[in-house]
């Protein structure tokens, strides 16, 4: 697997599973953990780079925030596989899994451009990106968004 | 504690997921494997394998298969893994179990998962219900967990003055945007 060192990366998977771990796994990876010993951990964290396994299942938006603002005070980046499609706004590129296979890889903003295939896999679109999508088709909007503030600041102001 | 409702969301830390490590599927699914397996989607070529080498969407069906003839059916963060189709899925089955005078508890922090299904949500911290509703609505709830995303537009369009029905579908949702707007 070729990481760029410059960038923030999401893997989207409906199979996370030993398999796909293995690709990562020159890197720390961290399962499990709750908010305050993640944040122990990562302020002594030497590693450039750190794969979190379904660990944002575990946490709270504020809380992945907070996580990730602290890995780029320190620039550290990071691999979060998830199969929670909300997540995928917090990489820079974006590599989606059907089962074992890689079926769309790239820049965030332009792989969830792919509607078609996200949706036939089962991920659908994060909600925001998904609303705006939907709007511009009947000329109320005329850029995607990925964020509700965004979105809504848009459509009513 | 008795907890009322048909499917009951639970945000909590007090209860532990299900770990079947070393076993098994077929000594996990222990009544009519076939037929649930079916019924959570999963392969009959599953049965062999052991739990540990499955993904966590696997993990998660096969918890649920295990369960599905409990009186009552309690699951652990059980949409660990599963995508957007699955949690659409699942709220349907969920509705159709508890149609059979059955009970389904999801202790789960994802109320995406709640969205369409779930009519009592309680908040549990030590064994105590600290905060209890029927209305995924409540802005309460963001106190203690992350809203669905269509609550949080819904709010927030109601915060900047716009008051949109309590819709819980995105084409509902839709549609009633373009109303307003045109």
């Amino acid at each position: 697997m070729n990481i760029n060192e410059d960038k923030n990366y999401v893997i989207l998977s409906n199979q996370i599973n030993k398999v796909l771990l293995d690709k990562y796994k020159d890197y720390p990876i961290i399962d499990k953990m709750n908010f305050n010993d993640l944040v122990s951990k990562l302020e002594f964290f030497s590693s450039k780079r750190i794969v979190f396994n379904e660990t944002f299942y575990y946490l709270r938006n504020t809380e992945k925030q907070v996580i990730l603002d602290l890995l780029d005070k320190q620039h550290i980046k990071y691999i979060i596989i998830t199969s929670n499609i909300e997540d995928v706004l917090y990489g820079d590129y974006l590599i989606v899994y059907d089962e074992e296979n890689i079926v769309v890889e790239g820049l965030t903003k332009e792989v969830l451009k792919e509607e078609k295939i996200m949706k036939k896999i089962g991920f659908g679109l994060p909600f925001a990106v998904d609303l705006s999508k939907q709007l511009q088709y009947y000329d109320i909007l005329y850029q995607t968004y990925y964020d509700i503030d965004s979105l809504v600041g848009e459509l009513w102001n | 504690m008795e907890l009322d409702g048909k499917i009951i969301g639970v945000i909590s830390d007090d209860y532990k997921e299900e770990d079947y490590s070393g076993k098994r599927i077929t000594d996990i699914i222990t009544f009519k494997i076939d037929e649930a397996l079916k019924m959570v989607r999963l392969n009959k070529e599953i049965k062999e394998k052991l739990f540990d080498e499955l993904s966590s969407r696997e993990k998660s069906k096969v918890i649920l298969a295990s369960h599905l003839h409990d009186k009552e059916i309690r699951l652990v963060n059980f949409s660990k893994g599963l995508i957007k189709k699955d949690l659409n899925y699942f709220s349907s089955l969920f509705k159709r179990i508890t149609s059979y005078g059955r009970k389904i508890i999801l202790i789960d922090k994802n109320m995406e998962l709640y969205l369409n299904c779930v009519d009592h949500i309680y908040v549990i911290k030590n064994a105590e219900i600290v905060y209890a509703t029927k209305n995924i609505f409540d802005r309460e709830l963001s106190k203690y967990v992350d809203i669905p995303k269509i609550v949080e537009f819904i709010l927030n369009s109601a915060d900047n003055g716009i008051r949109l029905d309590y819709y819980k579908e995105l084409d509902e949702l839709l549609k009633a945007i373009y109303r307003i707007k045109s």
